[in-house]
């Protein structure tokens, strides 16, 4: 059999079906080695201290308040009964969906063998981890004690009691801490030949020294790699379960309560969908800043950011059929408290809530439509911070619109943040674009291991085809 | 020219030619053929013939366990350490600890993966393997392949295996060293510094504790303990008497106070029973007698087998004859003030619960001293 043509079927389908190099131009392992690694070795540019300074400032006065609310206490939040969960269980939820498309792309594209994700799964895989990062900080200042969270995890003590393992509270405890570790795991595997090559490159002793302990002595021997490749790939395969199962969980902290609104089965899907929604939103933000300030527009192609733009708009349909699903559900319950919930998400206080919820994830998307504007940088963008935007405002409209009026008209409460609030979500951003700048200035931002054994013509020619 | 080396490695330029080198060295070379490379190459552990990586069954195995000590442990806790009822569900009621019996097998499985894979089957951290001090050290990380002959230690024809490595297309040979590679740090360093550390971490906690301790304003976590508020039996400065207590005003009377003036037991005898035998006053006092009075006197209120008589006590024997001659006013009055070693019960039993009580010893003496015509007539045969 020639394998030339087993190997390359897209030789016989026309040019637009078929799957566009993964770099621009071509690159050789040096090359490759010299554009990712190196940002790591110099000093990084003025606009970029200009940047850290901001976001650290903004990271700063978030701190602050965070601060002032532990000495103060919860107090200072807008929460109040029936309105228990306010901006704190909003962004907690916000980020960790944020966090959902680095494990995707790094997990489950691995899985399907989708090449284009080794140049972004580096910075997804980062935005993951820091998005977790911001997320778990709500919960822990949300027990308003925060130094008693230790009671979440079940050690023996002289109380005698266990944690209730029964309250979707505590599922929450074990996914996201789960989901942290084994994420900051997956990351540091991935690094560790990076690591490997930053020490044989560098000149630096004091930097030598730490990337040897980072890289734990590795020396790319091939039995080292056929382990490793094999432990990547099985690692991969659970944090697919895991990654489904992490939003899941957090959404049944909603749908095993009796809240009208929250009471659905729709609920676990409809958020898994909803979390990879706003992270491939995060992720284009971040990237087409990382492409064009680090030059990596070669290994960062419009293609990927194509690719993106097409999972978002799939997402933002299925965020479609969940939001109508929902409404069908709410009228086909034939339950009053129920019908009274969906009228409110767009008819009653907060209804603006909705109708931002609704414009930002379904019809500003739609865009992605036109191939043009999948590959303009304005239009990416805009709709990237509209899905942002969108996919917030869809927690408020599930935690404040559907508890402030619950089953006892005489509870009735409008909510209202605190400057405190706003100033604990703006310092969440803060710190998760300082994370973002020191991981550019710090790590390598492309897994150049990763990209060299995908690179064309990297791997031996075997019978029966190539095996790229 | 026969040397102890570690290895003799072979520099090639691309992966291909790697391959293709590999058969043609295989089995014409002295101790063990092993590559370094940038990238994982595909194919590459069939050509050397590596053994099959055992991860994915040390994954499983880590998994299940994960799984199970997970369940077993929520099980355990929730239902038999500590049983506790939530929403109604059974104690057993494994389905709510599928959640984090998921996490904790996922946790399990890919921590064993990682660091099974780094630590055990890898043999990392290594900072002392002579590769690392190599020159082709810095090619391997960056875009060449070595194909190396690993003799480690062995006395080896050099000259014969690096001319073999270049017939086959190495473009150049290196050999390395049996000396191991200096490391990052020496160990002694190593050590110190990770002695430092622990050392500058307790220093760091027993001082922050003594100036905590000398310096209470600074307290951080306060858990509540600063209250405003006046406790009973306290001192407080904001009443002029520094008491945290009023005394109540002059002539107060308590809600349902009632003086007892019966000063003896002849005195008490004359005192009337003021309620009626009625079932709901029997089965009144048989509640209060057995919450209060059963402690000692025993459930059947003969004074045997009770906790008071175990430890030597002699608690009365109220079916006792002298007792039963006793006139209900005459055991009203006791409990009140007490006789003997037993104190008062006035404090814990209302006025009207200790004439059920004197009822209800009545019908315990009686049924203790049944006499047959106490028994119905049809029973009776």
């Amino acid at each position: 059999m020639n394998s030339r043509t087993v190997s390359m079927p897209g030789q016989i389908l026309p040019e637009s079906l078929r799957t566009p190099p993964i770099t621009a131009g071509p690159v050789s392992l040096a090359e490759l080695d010299e554009q990712v690694l190196s940002p790591v070795e110099r000093k990084p540019p003025k606009a970029w201290f200009f940047a850290f300074a901001f976001t650290s400032a903004v990271m700063l006065l978030g701190m602050g308040l965070i601060g002032y609310t532990i000495a103060t206490g919860i107090g200072v939040w807008g929460n109040n009964i029936p309105v228990a969960w306010g901006f704190d269980i909003i962004n907690f939820v916000f980020w960790v969906g944020i966090g959902h498309a680095g494990t995707l792309i790094s997990a489950i594209l691995l899985l399907f063998r989708a090449r284009w994700r080794n140049a972004i799964s580096r910075s997804a895989e980062a935005l993951t981890i820091f998005a977790i990062m911001c997320a778990t900080l709500f919960p822990l200042i949300h027990v308003g004690r925060p130094w008693l969270a230790f009671w979440l995890f079940p050690y023996p003590n002289q109380r005698g009691i266990w944690p209730n393992f029964r309250s979707p509270l505590m599922w929450d405890v074990f996914a996201v801490n789960t989901y942290f570790a084994v994420s900051l795991l997956f990351w540091y595997l991935g690094l560790v030949p990076d690591f490997a090559s930053l020490r044989e490159r560098t000149q630096s002793k004091i930097r030598k020294f730490f990337y040897a302990i980072l890289s734990a002595g590795w020396r790319g021997s091939a039995s080292h790699w056929h382990h490793y490749e094999k432990a990547y790939l099985v690692i991969a395969g659970l944090a697919t379960g895991l990654v489904l199962s992490v939003h899941s969980v957090v959404s049944f902290d909603f749908a095993v309560s009796l809240v009208p609104g929250w009471h659905m089965t729709i609920f676990p899907p409809y958020f898994v969908a909803g979390a990879i929604f706003a992270g491939f939103a995060m992720v284009v933000i971040v990237l087409v800043v990382v492409r064009t300030t680090m030059r990596l527009e070669n290994l960062i192609t419009l293609y990927h950011l194509e690719v993106m733009n097409k999972i978002i708009l799939t997402c933002a349909c299925l965020m479609g059929y969940s939001y109508l699903m929902e409404a069908w559900t709410a009228w086909y319950s034939m339950n009053s408290y129920i019908h009274h919930t969906f009228r409110q998400y767009v008819a009653g206080t907060y209804w603006w809530a909705g109708w931002t919820t609704i414009t930002c994830n379904i019809v500003i998307p739609q865009l992605l439509w036109v191939r043009r504007l999948r590959r303009s940088y304005p239009a990416m963008i805009f709709v990237a911070v509209a899905v942002t935007v969108g996919m917030w405002f869809e927690r408020f409209v599930i935690i404040v619109s559907s508890l402030h009026q619950d089953f006892l008209p005489s509870a009735w409460h409008i909510y209202k943040p605190t400057l405190v609030d706003c100033g604990i979500l703006l310092g969440t951003f803060g710190l998760f674009f300082t994370l973002v700048l020191l991981f550019a200035r710090v790590l390598p931002v492309i897994a150049s291991t990763e990209m060299k054994s995908v690179l064309p013509g990297m791997q031996p020619r075997r019978e029966g085809g190539t095996h790229e | 020219m026969n040397r102890e080396v570690f290895s003799v490695l072979g520099i090639f330029d691309s992966a291909q030619q790697l391959m293709d080198a590999i058969p043609a060295v295989k089995g014409k070379v002295p101790g063990k053929l092993e590559a370094y490379t940038p990238y994982p190459i595909h194919g590459i552990d069939k050509a050397l013939e590596l053994r099959k990586s055992p991860i994915a069954g040390m994954v499983l195995v880590m998994g299940f366990i994960g799984a199970i000590s997970a369940m077993v442990f929520e099980l355990w806790t929730e239902a038999v350490d500590y049983p506790m009822m939530t929403a109604g569900k059974p104690f057993w009621s494994w389905e709510a600890f599928v959640p984090i019996m998921f996490e904790a097998m996922v946790l399990f499985a890919c921590f064993t993966g990682g660091l099974g894979m780094l630590f055990l089957l890898n043999r990392l951290p290594m900072f002392r393997h002579p590769m690392l001090s190599s020159r082709s050290m810095p090619l391997v990380t960056r875009d060449k392949f070595a194909l190396a002959v690993e003799t480690e230690g062995q006395r080896v024809d050099v000259d014969g295996i690096s001319r073999l490595l270049q017939s086959v297309g190495a473009r150049s040979i290196e050999v390395v060293e049996q000396m191991p590679a200096t490391g990052p740090a020496s160990p002694q360093f190593l050590f110190r510094f990770t002695v430092g550390v622990m050392v500058a971490c307790l220093a760091a906690g027993y001082l922050t504790y003594w100036v905590i301790k000398l310096y209470p304003r600074a307290i951080p976590m306060v858990h509540m303990l600063d209250q405003p508020r006046l406790d009973p039996q306290r001192e407080d400065s904001f009443f002029r008497d520094g008491a945290g207590m009023r005394m109540p005003a002059a002539g107060t009377v308590a809600r349902g106070y009632m003086p007892y003036l019966i000063q003896s037991e002849n005195e008490a005898d004359l005192l009337p029973n003021p309620l009626p035998r009625t079932e709901e006053v029997l089965k009144k006092g048989r509640l209060t007698f057995n919450t209060y009075c059963s402690v000692c006197h025993g459930i059947l209120g003969d004074g045997k087998p009770t906790l008071t008589a175990a430890y030597g006590a002699k608690p009365a024997n109220l079916v006792s004859e002298s007792i039963r001659d006793y006139a209900d006013g005459r055991l009203y009055h006791v409990i009140t003030m007490g006789k003997n070693a037993m104190t008062s019960y006035a404090a814990d039993v209302g006025r009207e619960e200790r004439w059920t009580v004197v009822h209800y010893v009545r019908v315990l003496q009686r049924a203790l001293n049944a006499r047959d015509e106490d028994i119905p007539e049809e029973a009776r045969k």
